[in-house]
């Protein structure tokens, strides 16, 4: 399995820390600035304190020579050393992520920035990049970002902090604009001067727009033919307190809230269009089909308050949970959050348009199904959301369905159930012609071995339990 | 010596800081000077940080820190 061993294509930004993945764990090769910094880290009472509390990756020290001979040949010149981390079930962008998970990666970011300073240390950047998610709690995996600290410099990170954290949350919390496109769009995120054209005049009166966002973009204009080293160098001589900066940056961006998260947060499960009867007995499906099918990766695609993830999640070992709706996945987080649940991975995610490969060769953020592919797929109450919504063709999404290689547990509601007659009314007559039970089951048989079929009490909702046809 | 980042921080960046940084360090001077004041009207009441001599020392570097920069 040696061959496999590859530098991970998107980590190349940081010539002194790249990353290296191997079939059995992920490493880290360090140059020598980079080893040097990574010994500060770790001969410093932080490495330990913070990989306890769950806040850093865990990580070791393994040297060049735990990948091998033939792996040595991959390893960007005058790599020092070597580390190994610990694996991450299922990587996420921000740009799937909700507005409490892209705050909770800021207030993590900037309090291991203040914890740095503290032992003489400092990170070189502020990338959301730079933090996971294990369930609902943000980790933090760039262990090359800490390094030493020179007296006196400006932050460094403070620039990439505004355009990829700050100025999302901003967006999302005073201008009720999504960042997930814009994340999406933009991989290094929104600049000071398109932050600006954003805010009107009274916004400059809300806080942090006046001095991060207005002030920040007239500077950049004004020194925009300045050399940056230059200006850094003159900067230095005033010594200025980035500590203070930093924690009034904290304190701003942990007052950050979004309504409706904040409603949605409180109206959960008020939504839900079924039955009681109905609910149990789709409850007692899943959860036969979970303890059997013993899924490592289970998939719950349409996740809404996340009652489903919660049950997959008693017999998988990860759950990764999708929504198309904001809000209702913000919603997700910080109920499952609360419960301190670190197996159940929410994300913004629509199927019809999933995540794509972006950056440089389309390779530094990958698409979803790259990034691990599940055991077991939940698709309830999403096939009309799909067909008729997206106007996907319905042989077209099992023909994903299969390429998934999963066991399948899907619902289908026939045309007499209420959201699907709501979805329909729009449409002109005759449309989504595919849309109906006989079509949708003689299609899922070409493709998967069904095992289980119920139907709901209300009688129009079916459950499939199906597995993919060899 | 200059130190070159992997990461241009950007000049307009670094002199918001500048000014930021200045704000900031004077803020907390005249927040430390007012706490005198307070104590000095108020010497017979307990303070909540009386008892810890550092905070003092703090204040007098703080201030000193401003003295010596044109902001």
């Amino acid at each position: 399995m040696v061959e496999a061993v590859r530098v991970e294509p998107g980590s190349f930004r940081d010539r002194d820390s790249r990353v290296v993945v191997a079939p059995d764990a992920v490493y880290r090769a360090l140059s020598g600035t980079g080893a040097d910094d990574w010994r500060a880290l770790a001969n410093s009472p932080l490495l330990e304190r913070l990989t306890s509390d769950g806040s850093l990756i865990g990580t070791e020290e393994v040297g060049p020579a735990a990948l091998g001979d033939a792996a040595a040949e991959i390893l960007p010149e005058g790599t020092e050393t070597v580390l190994r981390h610990e694996r991450i079930p299922f990587v996420s962008y921000p740009y799937e992520w909700s507005f409490a998970m892209l705050r909770d990666a800021a207030l993590l970011t900037l309090d291991l920035e203040l914890a740095s300073l503290d032992e003489g240390l400092t990170l070189k950047d502020a990338t959301p990049y730079n933090v996971q998610f294990r369930g609902s709690a943000p980790v933090f995996i760039d262990v090359g970002s800490f390094e030493r600290l020179r007296e006196g410099e400006a932050w460094a990170g403070y620039r990439q902090f505004c355009m990829l954290f700050l100025f999302p949350l901003l967006l999302q919390a005073y201008k009720e604009i999504p960042f997930q496109p814009w994340l999406r769009g933009a991989i290094d995120g929104i600049t000071p001067t398109e932050a600006a054209r954003l805010f009107s005049f009274r916004d400059r009166f809300r806080r942090g727009v006046l001095t991060h966002v207005a002030l920040h973009a007239r500077l950049e204009r004004r020194y925009e033919a300045r050399d940056t080293g230059e200006v850094k160098e003159e900067v230095k001589k005033k010594k200025i307190k980035t500590e203070l900066i930093k924690t009034s940056v904290r304190k701003l961006v942990s007052k950050l809230s979004w309504k409706a998260g904040d409603t949605a947060w409180t109206n959960y499960r008020q939504d839900c269009t079924y039955s009681d009867a109905d609910a149990e007995q789709k409850a007692a499906f899943v959860r036969e089909a979970v303890a059997t099918a013993q899924p490592g990766l289970t998939w719950d695609m349409g996740c809404n308050d996340g009652a489903y993830s919660r049950i997959a999640a008693e017999h998988s070992e990860y759950v990764v949970a999708f929504d198309y709706d904001q809000a209702t996945v913000d919603a997700l987080y910080r109920s499952l959050r609360a419960d301190d649940e670190r197996r159940i991975l929410p994300l913004v995610a629509n199927l019809a348009d999933p995540s794509p490969g972006l950056g440089w060769r389309g390779l530094e953020r990958r698409t979803l199904e790259d990034r691990g592919t599940p055991d077991l797929v939940l698709a309830l109450a999403l096939i009309h959301h799909v067909s008729i919504t997206a106007n996907v063709p319905i042989a077209e999404f099992l023909d994903w369905l299969r390429e998934l290689e999963a066991t399948l547990v899907i619902e289908f509601p026939t045309r007499d159930d209420p959201m699907v007659k709501r979805l329909l009314s729009g449409k002109r007559e005759g449309s989504n012609a595919d849309y109906e039970l006989e079509t949708f089951e003689r299609l899922l048989a070409e493709r998967f071995d069904v095992e289980r079929s119920e139907s709901l009490p209300s009688g129009v909702r079916n459950l499939y339990l199906a597995r993919p046809r060899a | 010596m200059r130190v070159l980042a992997y990461l241009d921080p950007g000049s307009g960046s670094v002199m918001l800081q500048a000014l930021l940084g200045g704000v900031a360090t004077i803020l907390v001077s005249i927040k430390m000077f007012g706490k005198r004041v307070y104590r000095a009207l108020f010497f017979w009441k307990r303070h909540d940080d009386e008892d810890s001599e550092p905070a003092a020392s703090t204040t007098t570097a703080a201030e000193h820190e401003t003295e010596k920069e044109p902001v």
